[in-house]
């Protein structure tokens, strides 16, 4: 039905399977687009969150995503500007991915700030001394930054191909991807820093608040390192996921090596600096502001274990594994870390959003408890569908992996 | 200086942080108006063809791009990085220096050894790696065709359409389109020329074309001993572009192509496989 669209040399379900397929993610999308605008046309009460707990499901979900989708403009950083070819076959991927992440990142801050008609006051209005602003302004380039590195992709349909203009355009497009590149690189590093540099600048939340290093609090190189470290491994899990739903090879063993090897070589660094960074927070920046650290682990929930669990089992053990050439060409083995790296930078991304806000800072403050309400919920429901949907269609229509062609002429 | 931005003032951070943003924005918008003037350009300068023809060699599995020395037996192996441009090859060039490789060999004028694999492949001609054919007339004018094995690959023709007289086509870029029932398939010119004359789907031939300025350059098509590894790479690479999705090619058992493939074969996508077998992006 749909063979004219499908890439030329590449087999793809039958179309009433890949229906099947979609319809129910198209269902939840449904379902999140009505709590979503149950809380654009209500208001902010159709959320659990309020005043004393500002962050909730939502800004979680935003920094965990944009940590994921830095794989987009790490790889076009390696592949463009510091020439590692062997990322080739991975970089439409990434950046499908990291268009997924980022618009949807978009979206639910949309939805979370409320009074979207009113998204331009942000730029007519700017706080130049807030993080989050300097955050805006990226994301908003670099959103634009991901749909002219998308739009090669698009033109490479096979229909599309048919007509000169756009095959020429999609050409002289792509020569010029290095600058684009480049562009990203320089965008992501500040607004994945400023993400994390917003909580170490919060100066009345001492479980958050960190150290300058220069003008800059340290979560925020923290937060670019671990970006860095789990985009390349969200890359591969997800390649090697959908190899696993399509049964197909889409790209050679020695790719998904180097994406481990480069997760795991950042992860080590980053590791490194964020031992320094709770040492010296334990033993100088918590006390100082009249918090012994332990304090903030005498919660039931939140208890030692955490710090632990995002250190050793979702840091040093991936870590480890990542470095070792034999694990790296053990694909289990290889996607369990790269999982585990994943766990890792989400779990570090739920301390710094939940509970810092969770912990009291005032002697009257209670210990908070957030529970999402059904419509935050399905919200978060529909990014993941969104998600599903435009990987599932672009994986389908457009040519995502290059190496796949010829995979399954040598399997054949 | 940033008119946009309400309530700006003069101040370290103001300046920094808003110029920052609006040069990053102004190079976005730069680029992409640069990618759009190239375009225009390229478009003018009639590199559309060029640009079809860079983008569909790179696409193209390396099992299909062999060298036509290594198909000769100049070489065990060799994969091609040139595009098919014998004529701008130092290696092509090494070759036929050696006095021995078949790429240097004559054609001959009468239409000998036509039964190959079943195939009709008259040796009085050169043929392109897209299924396309040139043959030298003796006045001076170059006939242009598609192979035996291209139109059993096409079928039952329904209409063509070919560039008209006065029209140039060059080698490698958009050479005629056939129509037939199950779609529509492009093919390749074979050399440059100007055309002269336009032919139908009931002749052998689909254009008489005459040679550019300083005569016909035809290095880069294969001719003689060549064709016939050539065709039976071309029998495998067709095997490969009709199995199905996880099955095997089956090997050729003696048997002769049928006439018209796309009735005998009733798998719906014959345009991908025209479209992988006639070279195109």
């Amino acid at each position: 039905m749909d063979e004219r669209f499908i890439p030329r040399g590449v087999q793809r379900a039958p179309f009433w399977r890949f229906m099947a397929w979609i319809i129910p993610w198209f269902g939840v999308l449904l379902w999140g687009l009505y709590g979503a605008s149950l809380c654009l046309y209500e208001g902010l009460n159709q959320t659990n969150m309020d005043n004393r707990f500002a962050f909730g499901l939502w800004i979680y979900l935003d920094l965990t995503v944009i940590a994921f989708g830095a794989g987009a403009f790490f790889t076009g950083f390696l592949l463009y500007i510091m020439k590692r070819r062997e990322l080739q076959p991975v970089i439409n991927t990434a950046v499908v991915l990291g268009l997924i992440c980022y618009s949807s990142a978009i979206m639910v801050l949309m939805v979370d700030v409320g009074q979207p008609l009113r998204a331009w006051f942000t730029f007519w209005h700017p706080n130049t001394h807030s993080m989050l602003t300097e955050v805006t302004f990226c994301l908003t380039c670099y959103i634009v930054v991901l749909i002219i590195e998308y739009a090669p992709l698009v033109l490479k349909n096979r229909q599309f191909r048919n007509i000169p203009r756009f095959l020429v355009f999609e050409f002289e497009l792509h020569k010029l991807m290095p600058v684009f590149a480049a562009i990203g690189a320089f965008l992501s590093f500040f607004h994945q820093g400023s993400l994390g540099g917003l909580y170490g600048v919060l100066r009345g939340r001492p479980f958050a608040f960190r150290e300058e290093l220069g003008i800059w609090p340290t979560t925020f190189f923290l937060f670019v390192l671990s970006a860095m470290a789990a985009g390349p491994s969200f890359v591969l899990v997800i390649t090697r996921l959908v190899e696993r739903l399509s049964a197909k090879r889409l790209v050679r063993q020695n790719v998904f090596a180097t994406l481990g090897k480069i997760s795991g070589m950042l992860l080590t660094i980053y590791l490194g600096l964020k031992s320094v960074d709770t040492l010296v927070w334990i033993n100088g920046t918590s006390p100082s502001a009249g918090f012994p650290a332990f304090e903030y682990y005498q919660r039931a929930s939140f208890g030692t274990w955490i710090l632990f669990a995002e250190i050793v089992p979702f840091g040093l053990v991936p870590a480890l594994m990542l470095l070792n050439a034999k694990v790296r060409n053990h694909t289990p083995l290889l996607v369990t870390a790269a999982l585990l790296v994943l766990a890792g930078v989400t779990l570090n991304r739920f301390v710094l959003t939940i509970q810092t806000l969770s912990l009291p800072t005032l002697t009257f403050d209670p210990f908070l408890t957030y529970v999402p309400s059904w419509q935050e919920v399905a919200t978060f429901a529909a990014v993941i569908a969104y998600g599903v949907l435009l990987y599932s269609i672009s994986f389908r229509y457009l040519p995502l992996f290059p190496q796949e062609r010829e995979i399954a002429r040598i399997e054949r | 200086m940033l008119p946009w931005v309400y309530e700006f003032r003069w101040e370290p951070t103001h300046i920094i942080f808003l110029g920052v943003f609006f040069s990053v924005l102004t190079l976005i918008l730069i680029t992409l108006a640069r990618a759009g003037a190239r375009t225009v350009r390229d478009i003018r300068s009639h590199l559309d063809d060029n640009i079809s023809w860079t983008l569909a060699f790179e696409e193209l599995a390396s099992s299909s791009r062999v060298c036509r020395h290594e198909l000769n037996g100049d070489i065990q192996h060799r994969t091609c990085t040139n595009e098919f441009d014998c004529r701008s090859c130092e290696a092509h060039r090494a070759f036929l220096v050696s006095g021995r490789s078949a790429s240097a060999a004559v054609i001959q004028r009468s239409p000998t050894s036509s039964g190959m694999f079943g195939l009709h492949v008259p040796l009085d001609r050169y043929y392109h790696r897209g299924h396309t054919w040139v043959k030298p007339e003796a006045d001076g004018t170059i006939t242009v065709g598609l192979d035996d094995l291209g139109r059993r690959m096409v079928g039952k023709i329904e209409a063509v359409e070919l560039p008209g007289p006065g029209e140039r086509v060059t080698a490698n870029g958009h050479g005629w389109t056939i129509i037939s029932n199950k779609g529509r398939a492009r093919l390749r010119s074979p050399i440059d020329g100007n055309v002269i004359a336009a032919g139908s789907e009931s002749e052998e031939w689909f254009l008489r074309v005459a040679p550019v300025e300083g005569g016909p350059d035809m290095s880069h098509l294969l001719r003689g001993p060549e064709v016939k590894p050539w065709v039976m790479r071309e029998l495998e690479r067709l095997q490969f572009a009709l199995s199905p999705d996880g099955g095997s090619p089956a090997l050729a058992d003696g048997g002769v192509p049928v006439r018209s493939m796309p009735d005998a074969i009733p798998m719906k996508d014959w345009e991908g496989v025209w479209e992988e077998m006639f070279l195109q992006a």
